[in-house]
C-alpha cells in the first residue's frame, strides 16, 4: 500500500519529478525527499500551520496534503519566496519590525501572509487577524507580525 | 540621566533573522546525516502500574528494526532529572504516568520505528493511580514515590502571624486554583546523535540548556563529559519546557546501541502527552490588613502538583513561595509551599515559574480586600508598594531600580480612562477594569548561579564572543553582540557570539529565570572591558599615554588625536589574539530553609498591568478589549528585543488566563492544538499597548535587568481582576473558560 508513486509539479518555478509514498505527505515530501527543510513541521494535524505552502496560490497546510496530490501542482515555498541578494517585502519586514523569533512559524507565517496580500494588497486589520489565524506563534504576540504584513502590503503597492 | 550609547539602546533586527525569513536556519530536525536510523520510544499505557514483564522480540524481528533496548541495555545511569534525577530514562519495575518511557525502538525509517512499537508487550500490574494533589498529600494514598508523595516543602516565616490576624480590620481569606499549562513551542523536541571517531558522541539538539543535555547524556552512556558534545540547533522556542533532555537521551543511547546516527523527534501527540508542563497550583490564602489599607499579614499554603517526578518542582515552589506577597511589604508572613507527586504528567519549569499563580491569588486578594475597605484597587496597592527602605518576603532590599510606585502612578491614571468605557458596553455585554502587579527576582531563586564569557579580540577589530547561554528565539545572541560591540567600539555585524556548542561555550546554567540579560550579560561586559583594558595597556606604553586617554573604536585606538589600528599594535608585539574570561556571580544568600529569609536575586523586576475587558452574558465569552503592560527593565539594550518578549509574554499569560488547561484523565486528554487550545491572532487585545519603564539597575549591564518572563506574571491576574469586576462575582480560578464565565454568571445576585 505504500508502493513509490510518481509525483511531478512545479516547486518555486521549476519542474520536479521524484517518487512519494501513497501515505507521504506534501510536508514531508518536501523536506524529506527533496531537502527544501524551510517549511516546519510543527503538529501534522493541520492546527499549527508552520507547514504553509502555497498550492496554486493558496495557502495550504501541506501536512493535510498528500505527496501524490500535488502531482502537477504548482508548490512555492519559503525557499521560493526571496533570495539573499532580494529578500521578498515580506522577509524583509518580518526582519525590519522584529516579527522573527524562534523562527519556526516564520515560513509558514509568511506563506500564508502572501497568500492574503496576492489576493488583497492592502488588508484591513481584521483581515489580516482572519488570514493568520490558523497559524500558531508563541513567542511574539502576533503584534509585530501583523505590522511586518501591513508593512510588506504598502511596499508590494508601491509605497515605502 | 540618559547615557549616550552606540549600539546600546538601539533597535537593531536580530542577527539570524535573515537566515530564518529565507529558511535557511537549521533546526533539529532539518538536520540528518548518513546512515541515520529513527528511534522512538514505547510510552506507558497506564498512569500507575507495575511492570510485570517486557517482551521485544516480535518487535526486534520486525523489517526494518535495527535495536530495541529497554532498561537493562543501559551503559550508564538509568536516571534523568535537571534537580533530582528521579526519573528512569528507561521504566524497569514502575511506571508513574501515562507516557513514562519504556523501551527504544530505533528503525530504518520512523514508520518502521512507530510499527515495531506496536508488537513490544508489556505486562503490567495496574495500580490505584492519584492526580489529586490534596488527596495525595493525605494519609493512606496511593503512594508515587516511596518517600513519600511531599517532594518538597519550602517556608517563608516573618513576624508573628497570630497577632497580626487579630489588629487587622480586614480578612479575606480564599483558595485559587491555575491550570496545568503547556509551553506550546511550535517546534516539538528533536535530537540527533552520533558517535565520533574517538569514542564520544556529538549531539544536535532543540535545547534551552546544551550543557545539561551534555551532564545527562554523558551520565546515562557512562562517558566523561568531555566526551559528548553538544551543538544547539536553531531552536523553536522554549519557554522553560525544554531543559530536561529525554529526547537527546533516547537519540545518544540508539546512537550507541547501533553505532550510528540517530534521530529522535517527537510529534506534537507524544509532546504534549509526555514532555513536562507547567505546574496547576491549589493556593488557600489568607490576608488580613488595617482599616487604613495597610497590609499587615498573609498566611498561604501552596501546593503545586508536579506530577510523576520532581522535574524543576523544587526550585518551581521556591520560587512561588518567596513571591508571595508580590510588590508589597508585608510584615507578618506564613507561608508553605509544596510540590507534591501525583500520577499526572510531570510538571517543571515555565515562563513563570511559580510566580504566575502566587500574583493571581495576592493581587484578586488585594481588589477583595480594596472592596471591604472601600479604598481605590490601584490606591491599596501604592498604599503597600515596595520601595528601597522596605524588605519583600524574603527580607531582601533592594537598593536601587525599585520603580513600582512609579508605574502604579501611570497606571492610575490610565485606569480612571478605563473605567469611562466600562458603561459603554453594548446590549448584553459588561464591561470591567482590572489591574494586577508583580515582581520577580532575576535568576535562580533557590541557589546561586554563575555565568562565565570569554572575548577573543581579533587584529581587525572584530570579537568572537563564548557563552554559553543558548539563545532559544528571544534574541539573546543579538544582545550579547551589543553588549560587546558597545564595548569593543563596533558595530554589532563585527561581533560574532557563540553560544551553541559545549566543546566552545562555557557553561553559563540554563536559558531560564530571565538571567540571560543580567548574568551573562555582565560576563560578557566584563570580558570585553578586560581584552579593551589589555590592548590600551600595551598602547599606553608604545606611546606613552595614559590609559585612561586611549579610545577604541572600529579597529582603531585613539590617544592625543592620533589613531594606531589594532593590526599594527598586534603585529609588533607578535599578537594572534587577545583573549580574557570574566564571570558574574551576583552576590546573594538563598533562602534559608527554615524561614525563607535571605537576598536572593541580584535585582528584581517589576510589572504593573491592567485591562479593559467585555463579557458576553449570553455566551460567557471573554474579550480583551485594551491591554496595557508596564514592563520595568532596567535599560533596554533593545527596545525591539524588549516588545517582543513582552507582547509575546503578555499573550501566553492570556492563554493560561482565558484557555490553556491541560486536561489528566489517566493520561494528557488534550493532545492536540485542535484541543489543547493557544492564543491566536483571533485572540489578540483589540488595544494593546506596551510601556517600558528604565530605571537603570547599576549592577545590570548598562544597567540593564531581566524582565522577559515577568511580562507573563500577572497577566492572570489582571484578566481575573477585569472579568471579576465585569460581572460582579470572585474569579477564583482560572482559565476562564466560557463554560467556567457561565457558572459566574450564574452565581450573580438576582437584582
Amino acid at each position: 500500500m505504500n508502493d513509490p508513486q510518481r509525483v511531478c509539479l512545479t516547486l518555486n518555478g521549476r519542474v520536479v519529478e521524484d517518487t512519494a509514498r501513497s501515505n507521504e505527505t506534501l510536508v514531508e515530501f518536501l523536506r524529506y525527499r527533496l531537502g527544501l527543510t524551510g517549511t516546519k513541521e510543527g503538529c501534522d494535524t493541520g492546527d499549527c500551520g508552520a507547514c504553509t505552502v502555497s498550492f496554486d496560490g493558496k495557502a495550504v497546510n501541506s501536512c493535510l496534503v498528500l505527496a501524490v496530490e500535488a502531482d502537477g501542482a504548482d508548490i512555492r515555498t519559503v525557499e521560493g519566496l526571496g533570495d539573499a541578494g532580494q529578500l521578498h517585502p515580506l522577509q524583509q519586514t518580518f526582519v525590519d519590525q522584529g516579527a522573527v523569533q524562534c523562527g519556526f512559524c516564520t515560513p509558514g507565517m509568511m506563506m500564508a501572509a502572501k497568500s492574503l496580500l496576492d489576493e488583497q494588497s492592502n488588508p484591513s486589520e481584521d483581515e489580516i487577524r482572519l488570514a493568520l489565524a490558523g497559524n500558531l506563534c508563541r513567542c511574539t504576540g502576533y503584534v509585530s507580525i501583523m505590522s511586518a504584513v501591513n508593512a510588506a502590503g504598502k511596499m508590494l503597492r508601491g509605497g515605502k | 540621566m540618559s547615557v549616550d550609547y552606540r549600539v546600546i539602546g538601539k533597535p537593531i533586527p536580530r542577527t539570524d533573522a535573515r537566515a530564518k525569513v529565507l529558511g535557511q536556519a537549521k533546526y533539529g530536525d532539518d538536520f540528518s546525516l548518513p546512515r541515520m536510523v529513527f528511534g522512538k520510544a514505547l510510552r506507558s499505557a497506564h498512569p500507575n502500574a507495575r511492570i510485570r514483564s517486557v517482551e521485544v522480540s516480535r518487535a526486534r524481528s520486525h523489517r526494518g528494526v535495527i535495536a530495541v533496548m529497554t532498561a537493562q541495555d543501559i551503559p550508564g545511569e538509568n536516571s534523568i532529572g535537571p534537580i533530582i534525577k528521579d526519573q528512569p530514562v528507561l521504566c524497569h519495575d514502575f511506571v508513574r504516568y501515562t507516557g513514562d518511557a519504556i523501551a527504544l525502538v530505533a528503525a530504518e525509517t520512523e514508520q518502521a520505528a512507530e510499527e515495531a512499537l506496536t508488537l513490544i508487550e508489556v505486562e503490567y500490574e495496574v495500580l490505584t493511580p492519584v492526580f489529586d494533589p490534596l488527596k495525595a498529600m493525605e494519609p493512606g494514598a496511593p503512594v508515587v514515590h516511596s518517600g513519600g508523595n511531599i517532594g518538597t516543602h519550602m517556608k517563608v516565616r516573618r513576624g508573628d502571624v497570630e497577632s497580626a490576624f487579630q489588629s487587622a480590620a480586614a480578612v479575606v481569606e480564599r483558595r485559587f486554583i491555575t491550570p496545568r499549562v503547556e509551553h506550546g513551542y511550535i517546534e516539538p523536541e528533536v535530537a540527533v546523535v552520533a558517535p565520533d571517531l574517538e569514542g564520544g558522541f556529538t549531539v544536535w539538539s532543540s535545547t534551552q540548556y546544551a550543557h545539561l543535555d551534555r551532564e545527562e547524556v554523558s551520565r546515562v552512556l557512562g562517558l566523561s563529559q568531555s566526551r559528548v558534545r553538544v551543538h544547539q540547533m536553531v531552536t523553536g522556542g522554549g519557554f522553560g519546557g525544554k531543559l530536561n533532555p529525554h529526547a537527546q537521551c533516547y537519540a545518544a543511547l540508539l546512537a550507541w546501541k547501533t553505532g550510528r546516527p540517530a534521530k529522535v523527534r517527537y510529534f506534537r501527540d507524544e509532546s504534549l502527552m509526555a514532555s513536562y508542563k507547567c505546574h496547576p497550583y491549589v493556593i488557600d490564602m489568607k490576608v488580613g490588613a488595617s482599616r487604613e489599607g495597610k497590609l499587615l499579614v498573609l498566611e498561604a499554603q501552596l501546593v503545586g502538583n508536579t506530577g510523576a517526578y520532581a522535574c524543576q518542582g523544587r526550585a518551581v515552589i521556591t520560587k512561588s513561595v518567596t513571591h508571595v506577597s508580590g510588590v508589597y511589604y508585608i510584615p507578618n508572613i506564613k507561608a508553605d509551599a509544596y510540590a507534591v507527586f501525583t500520577n499526572a504528567v510531570p510538571c517543571g519549569a515555565m515562563r513563570g515559574y511559580g510566580v504566575p499563580q502566587a500574583t493571581f491569588a495576592l493581587e484578586s486578594m488585594l481588589d477583595e480586600l480594596a472592596g471591604r475597605l472601600g479604598i481605590d484597587p490601584v490606591e491599596l496597592r501604592l498604599r503597600n508598594a515596595l520601595d528601597t527602605t522596605l524588605p519583600n518576603a524574603t527580607g531582601q532590599i533592594l537598593n536601587a531600580s525599585v520603580p513600582i510606585k512609579a508605574m502604579l502612578g501611570r497606571a492610575k491614571v490610565e485606569v480612571v480612562a478605563l473605567r469611562q468605557l466600562v458603561t459603554q458596553a453594548p446590549m448584553g455585554k459588561v464591561r470591567g477594569v482590572g489591574v494586577g502587579c508583580s515582581s520577580r527576582g532575576i535568576g535562580s531563586i533557590r541557589k546561586a548561579s554563575r555565568s562565565t564569557a570569554v572575548v577573543s579580540l581579533h587584529p581587525d577589530g572584530s570579537a568572537t564572543v563564548a557563552c554559553g547561554h543558548v539563545d532559544l528565539g528571544q534574541g539573546s545572541d543579538t544582545m550579547m553582540s551589543q553588549v560587546a560591540a558597545e564595548e569593543l567600539g563596533v558595530e554589532v555585524d563585527r561581533i560574532r557570539v557563540v553560544t551553541n556548542d559545549t566543546a566552545i561555550s562555557p557553561d553559563c546554567e540554563s536559558t531560564s529565570a530571565s538571567r540571560v540579560t543580567y548574568l551573562s550579560g555582565n560576563a560578557v561586559k566584563k570580558a570585553a572591558a578586560k581584552v579593551k583594558q589589555r590592548v590600551f595597556d600595551i598602547v599606553s606604553r608604545d606611546v606613552g599615554c595614559a590609559p585612561e586617554q586611549l579610545r577604541l573604536l572600529n579597529g582603531v585606538v585613539a590617544y592625543r588625536e592620533q589613531g594606531i589600528r589594532l593590526a599594527e599594535v598586534f603585529a609588533r608585539h607578535t599578537l594572534h589574539v587577545i583573549t580574557d574570561v570574566a564571570e558574574y556571580l551576583p552576590e546573594t544568600t538563598p533562602p534559608d530553609p527554615e524561614t525563607g529569609q535571605g537576598a536572593p536575586a541580584g535585582t528584581f523586576n517589576f510589572n504593573v498591568h491592567a485591562a479593559l475587558v467585555e463579557v458576553d452574558e449570553g455566551t460567557g465569552r471573554i474579550q480583551v478589549l485594551k491591554y496595557l503592560a508596564l514592563s520595568d527593565v532596567g535599560q533596554a539594550l533593545n527596545p525591539m528585543a524588549v516588545n517582543g518578549q513582552v507582547f509575546g509574554g503578555v499573550m501566553m499569560g492570556l492563554g493560561s488566563a482565558l484557555m490553556e488547561d491541560v486536561i489528566v484523565d489517566n493520561g494528557v486528554v488534550n493532545n492536540t492544538f485542535s484541543t489543547y487550545l493557544i492564543p491566536t491572532t483571533c485572540d489578540l487585545p483589540l488595544d494593546f499597548r506596551i510601556g517600558v519603564i528604565e530605571e537603570p539597575e547599576p549592577t545590570g549591564p548598562f544597567g540593564a535587568k531581566g524582565f522577559a518572563e515577568g511580562s507573563l506574571d500577572p497577566v492572570g491576574a489582571t484578566i481575573a481582576n477585569a472579568v471579576s469586576h465585569a460581572i460582579g462575582v470572585r474569579v477564583h480560578r482560572l482559565p476562564l473558560t466560557s463554560e467556567r464565565v457561565h457558572e459566574l454568571l450564574r452565581q450573580r445576585p438576582l437584582h
